[in-house]
């Protein structure tokens, strides 16, 4: 438990440094102590007060280098005795020397408490921890110090609580922020590993077993479209695993389309993404779809479709052409009648809202062809 | 000679072609092999894969024309692949077949890139149709970028609209040939456009220091 806390604790530099700190400022009391000794009413007292500093040190010391120590209880623990060695000064001091002095284990070592508040709770804690110390200072002699250019204690121990508060948060957002990344990466990672089996295992087996099953002919055709199908299916996931998602706004006209790609339906994309304003993208993405309804219901069971997708940069034109046996010259108010234009209407509706055209032309050898005009404001 | 990772691929591949009477003299599974099988059975037509064991296909068909000039490259490949697909035709490749096509039309097509015909789909014309846009706007375009005559803009663009070779030319009053050049002459200014790239990329990073 306390090796565990101390194996992931970011901020287990700060607790060393600061029990390096807390060694030399026992030195430090021990120096005052021998030199002070002769002049306080109980030097036995001040002695025995003076093992229970060192003891106390040693203990908070391997408490938290181990990590037990790195909790509440135990840091009000250390507040508690500091700020009680700091008041015992009043059995072992006369009033008088306790004005004339430091407190009597010093307040060096007594900011040992303000740096252990500051490393567990951060700058708030450390600040009032600070005060604290400052405060039984101001008790043991009587009144409160406003002059902090004569005496920086207050000052000291309010930067100390701040300064070594800071660095501990810091370094706790900072390994957060590390292992959101380490977590985000393993994941990205495991994705990428599973996009390569899937596609080098059932995509492959899927491709082939359509490719024989259209060889095969009859009934299997059907288990051929349905593994071709599946096979898109995979293929998307799959190339859409390893891409991020769509920033802010827009959307990716070519991402949106490939979707429509299917046995009779062939889509002609450019190399790199089209982006458009993400209502935009999805209006054409409905008017392609109407198109290829409109292909599907009148164009014959044996017509294939054909998507083309062109960036011109200030405009992007959309192209949904079949080869089925378009429409006959004359033939264009049966059209109307029969609803293929009704279909129509919603795809002009479509462009027209979005400020582009559309425009349906029969060519020479048959087929109907849509061409969708996108202009764009850049 | 057929290149591809996946053994049942693979396997079928070879099996379909012999059956149409082709002699495969070699396979392969990857970037390395290809190459070092290419270098000794000089192959007439290679069809690759994309994704191989040890690299992609492009970086296959680069390197199987490096050792053996003559083989043409016929790409077969899955729809996903097309930026792969792409950068194939870069490297040299004339052909570009989808998986899903039969074994008939696979035959025909490795026949056609023997004879030194491009093969292509409405797919492959999308994306060389938007490639020479893209290197149009490139802010780096200047006078050695390729650049598509009229002419073959409207050809690619009826090609990725799903006309054939013929019908173009119906439509057109051209030959079924002089479209099918025009086509291969697309893919062939991308070539030498890379080429052109690599080396100026080779002499800016490093090879005059």
């Amino acid at each position: 438990m306390g090796s565990h806390a101390a194996g992931s604790d970011p901020a287990t530099p700060l607790w060393r440094a600061a029990q390096v700190f807390r060694l030399l400022s026992c030195v430090y009391a021990l120096g005052f102590q021998i030199a002070v000794n002769d002049d306080l009413e109980r030097p036995a007292v001040g002695w025995a007060l003076f093992a229970v500093l060192v003891s106390w040190s040693v203990a908070c010391a391997a408490a938290y280098l181990h990590g037990y120590g790195r909790r509440m209880a135990w840091v009000g623990a250390e507040v508690v005795v500091v700020v009680g060695l700091m008041l015992s000064t009043e059995i072992v001091a006369s009033d008088q020397w306790a004005l004339d002095n430091q407190s009597w284990p010093t307040t060096l070592w007594a900011t040992n408490a303000t740096i252990s508040a500051a490393i567990l709770l951060g700058p708030v804690a450390g600040m009032a921890a600070g005060l604290l110390v400052t405060a039984s200072n101001a008790v043991l002699k009587g009144y409160v110090s406003v002059d902090v250019g004569r005496n920086a204690t207050v000052v000291i121990e309010l930067a100390v609580g701040l300064a070594i508060g800071l660095a501990a948060q810091t370094a706790r957002r900072a390994h957060a922020e590390l292992q959101r990344a380490a977590r985000l990466a393993a994941t990205l990672e495991e994705r990428e590993r599973l996009s390569r089996e899937v596609h080098d295992g059932a995509i492959q087996v899927l491709a082939l077993v359509a490719r024989r099953g259209r060889e095969i002919g009859g009934p299997t055709t059907e288990l051929a479209e349905l593994a071709g199908e599946q096979e898109r299916v995979l293929r998307r996931w799959v190339s859409s695993a390893g891409s991020p998602a769509p920033v802010g706004l827009s959307a990716d006209l070519v991402t949106l389309l490939r979707r429509r790609a299917a046995d009779r339906v062939s889509v002609s994309l450019p190399p790199e993404p089209v982006l458009l304003p993400a209502e935009v993208a999805r209006e054409v993405d409905a008017a392609v779809a109407n198109a290829l309804d409109n292909v599907a219901a009148h164009a014959g069971a044996d017509a294939n479709a054909f998507i083309l997708v062109e960036d011109l940069d200030d405009a992007v034109v959309v192209s949904i052409r079949d080869d089925g046996p378009g429409i006959e010259a004359g033939r264009l108010e049966e059209a109307v009648g029969e609803g293929r234009v009704g279909v129509s209407k919603s795809i002009v509706g479509r462009l027209n809202w979005l400020g582009g055209t559309a425009r349906l032309t029969t060519g020479p050898e048959g087929g109907t062809e849509w061409e969708l005009t996108i202009p764009r404001s850049r | 000679m057929v290149v591809d990772d996946h053994p049942i691929w693979r396997d079928a591949v070879a099996r379909d072609l012999a059956e149409e009477g082709f002699t495969v003299v070699a396979t392969a599974d990857g970037v390395g092999s290809a190459g070092r099988r290419a270098a000794v059975v000089t192959p007439d037509v290679v069809v690759m894969d994309m994704r191989l064991s040890d690299g992609s296909g492009a970086a296959a068909t680069a390197e199987v024309l490096t050792v053996s000039p003559s083989s043409r490259v016929l790409v077969l490949s899955a729809s996903d692949e097309r930026d792969d697909v792409l950068e194939a035709v870069k490297a040299g490749a004339t052909g570009y077949l989808v998986k899903s096509a039969s074994k008939h039309e696979l035959a025909d097509a490795v026949r056609a890139t023997g004879e030194g015909r491009a093969v292509f789909t409405p797919g492959l014309a999308g994306l060389v149709l938007g490639e020479y846009r893209r290197m149009a706007r490139s802010p780096r375009g200047d006078d050695s970028t390729p650049s598509l005559t009229e002419r073959e803009t409207e050809i690619l663009r009826h090609v990725a609209k799903g006309l054939t070779a013929k019908q173009i030319a119906e439509r057109l009053s051209l030959s079924h040939r002089t479209v099918e050049n025009h086509v291969q002459a697309t893919f062939r200014k991308l070539q030498v456009a890379n080429r052109v790239e690599l080396a100026r990329y080779a002499i800016e990073h490093g090879l005059d220091e």
